[in-house]
């Protein structure tokens, strides 16, 4: 049997990822962000693996990795079938619809006359199932990076995007018309690794979700000051 | 079929081709499930590939596309709703004891590049009509004893029995519709969704706590719980122990925590999981899905992915018995006497193939050449005739 697979994603949730490990006493010294070594070993029978954030959930519903650090943004996004087990609480951020501050009016009339709106974003899934939900009848518009600037050059009157601060939204001079969702750090399962090696993964399950619980009320040696 | 000149070789994505060497392992499960289906009085039957797609379960992923009429038709994503539908209209007035068996091929919609299979063979049994423990441990043993049969070893292997109605148990604090979207929740994994929308929806924290505490139970700890279904799930498991004892002794383990993706189940539910390919077989009491047809029943029964069967029993070594080799038989200038001294191989009872053979997938070849009507000869330099050589490959 292989040691316990934990896939971590790499940039901006790291940091805050190894501190939560390191707090429930694995190993992760040898995880070097930024390194070249992307399988390390982290002692006790456990490894592991860094990948870009939007493949951990394609490792974990695959059983390539057993557990894993990922964002619920790139959850929602993959529609990746597989266990989220922690609410690890950092690397809060939303998805939200944002419009050209002062345009909300007028693309909600244009709505009403043409029947359609387009949004640009780098969430077609997440886009798509919020208007399904919400009745409105919009063209996605999928883009691989800064979907803030599509209203200012016409390529879409909307857009969906992740904030954490806001501050990008501001300085493109967007306004959010509605938040989709709140996002923090999930501790995530491949379903058959958890049923099938219960004994090993409950015990980093309880340690993870009590250290998490422990950040939130803020007595803890939460993770805040990374961010 | 051409494209741009030149012809599409491939399969559409998610379906490929199945040669001989595996179909022919295939066709060995077939037969081993099947008679281990029947010696339980489970008889085969064969709904349709095509259904409508309205009465489909709506988390399915349908492969679906439009009839000569207009209508929505799907490929079957799923074995059980066609025999519920199946039921409904043909035994809507039968009152006693249904037990039905397929193997058949269901068809999911994958997304592109995700290494998905959209054509999927499922081998299975619906037991109609009774309810209580002795029913859902007659299914439970039956698709322990099946993979047994197989050669799959239990040692290999686990089975998780879960309780649908215990975990609904535990949300009961909940109204009917914030519950709903608890266990929602709770199918699609999200296991965190589901407990904020039990708090948010007015659960005490210590409800909560304890629900949290229930769903991790797994194995001994079951001991901890009490009630009349959490009995029904141990009494199950040891019920079927009995109908099936199994190479390991204590098979089946406990696993409140299980709540299976497919909407329709309503008490013991259960999956064979295999440390390598993952889960092997799954199923379960659906009590309200035939009466969704208009003919309520209650029912059990379980699906055996036979691919993935087939990957856990080649992963561990196994191959299919040994079948009687081929003879392969070099004519001779007279045709008529090639052809009579073929029937005489075959009247003794073994397999003979005029020529040379490309394909064996995997069966011994004997090369022999035509003497005489009733002699060949081996490539040893002996000459025997069609009765000695039967019997000497047959050793």
């Amino acid at each position: 049997v292989r040691p316990l697979r934990f896939a971590l994603a790499q940039g901006l949730l790291l940091n805050d990822a190894l501190a939560a490990l390191r707090a429930i006493a694995l190993d992760v010294s040898r995880v070097t962000p930024g390194g070249r070594r992307l399988v390390v070993d982290g002692g006790g029978n456990v490894e592991f693996v860094l990948a870009r954030p939007s493949d951990i959930a394609t490792y974990v519903e695959r059983g390539a990795a057993d557990l894993g650090i990922v964002g619920k943004d790139v959850l929602m996004e993959s529609a990746a079938r597989v266990l989220e087990l922690v609410d690890l609480g950092f690397g809060a951020c939303r998805f939200v619809v944002a419009a050209p501050r002062g345009a909300l009016e007028r693309s909600l009339d244009e709505y009403r006359h043409l029947g359609s709106l387009e949004v640009a974003t780098k969430y077609p899934r997440v886009a798509e199932a919020h208007f399904r939900a919400r009745g409105l009848e919009v063209e996605i518009v999928k883009v691989a990076g800064s979907a803030e600037v599509a209203p200012q050059v016409g390529l879409a009157d909307w857009i969906v995007d992740l904030v954490a601060t806001g501050g990008t939204l501001r300085a493109n001079d967007l306004a959010i018309v509605e938040e989709i969702a709140a996002c923090t750090a999930r501790l995530i399962a491949n379903p058959s690794s958890y049923h099938n090696r219960r004994a090993e993964i409950a015990p980093l399950v309880q340690k993870l979700a009590d250290w998490a619980s422990r950040s939130r009320s803020g007595s803890g040696s939460g993770s805040g000051a990374n961010r | 079929m051409e494209s741009g000149g030149r012809p599409l070789l491939s399969p559409p994505r998610g379906f490929r081709d199945i040669l001989p060497t595996e179909a022919r392992e295939l066709r060995v499960m077939e037969q081993t499930l099947t008679d281990a289906f029947a010696a339980s009085g489970y008889l085969p039957l064969e709904p349709p590939l095509i259904e409508y797609s309205a009465g489909q379960p709506a988390q399915a992923r349908l492969i679906q596309f439009l009839d000569t009429d207009g209508s929505l038709v799907a490929l079957r994503p799923d074995l059980t709703t066609a025999v519920a539908r199946l039921v409904a209209q043909r035994y809507r007035e039968t009152a006693g004891a249904l037990r039905l068996s397929y193997f058949a091929p269901v068809f999911r919609e994958q997304p592109a590049m995700t290494a998905g299979e959209r054509e999927v063979v499922q081998a299975g049994v619906e037991l109609i009509g009774p309810s209580g423990p002795i029913a859902d441990a007659e299914v439970l043993a039956l698709l322990v004893e099946s993979l047994e049969r197989c050669g799959l070893r239990l040692e290999n292997m686990t089975i998780h029995v879960g309780h649908v109605g215990v975990v609904r148990r535990f949300f009961a604090p909940l109204e009917e519709e914030p519950r709903s979207l608890v266990l929602s929740a709770l199918r699609a994994g999200d296991l965190v969704g589901a407990f904020r929308r039990a708090q948010e929806a007015g659960m005490t924290p210590e409800d909560t706590s304890r629900a949290h505490t229930a769903l991790g139970v797994v194995g001994r700890g079951i001991e901890q719980l009490q009630g009349h279904d959490v009995d029904e799930l141990r009494q199950v498991i040891h019920l079927a122990r009995e109908r099936w004892a199994g190479s390991v002794k204590l098979w089946g383990v406990p696993n409140i925590g299980l709540v299976p993706a497919l909407p329709y189940y309503t008490g013991i539910v259960f999956e064979a999981l295999h440390p390598d390919v993952g889960v092997i077989a799954s199923g379960g009491r659906y009590d309200l899905l035939i009466g969704a047809y208009g003919a309520p029943r209650p029912a059990t029964g379980f699906a055996i992915d036979v691919l993935r069967l087939h990957r856990a029993l080649f992963a561990e070594g196994w191959r299919p018995a040994n079948v009687r080799p081929l003879v392969t038989l070099r004519p001779v200038g007279d045709e008529r006497m090639t052809m009579r001294c073929a029937a005489s191989l075959r009247a003794a009872g073994l397999s003979v193939a005029i020529g040379d053979v490309a394909e064996t997938a995997g069966i011994a070849l004997v090369a022999a050449a035509v003497v005489d009507e009733r002699r060949v000869k081996l490539g040893d330099g002996r000459t025997l005739d069609a009765t000695t050589l039967a019997s000497e490959l047959a050793t």
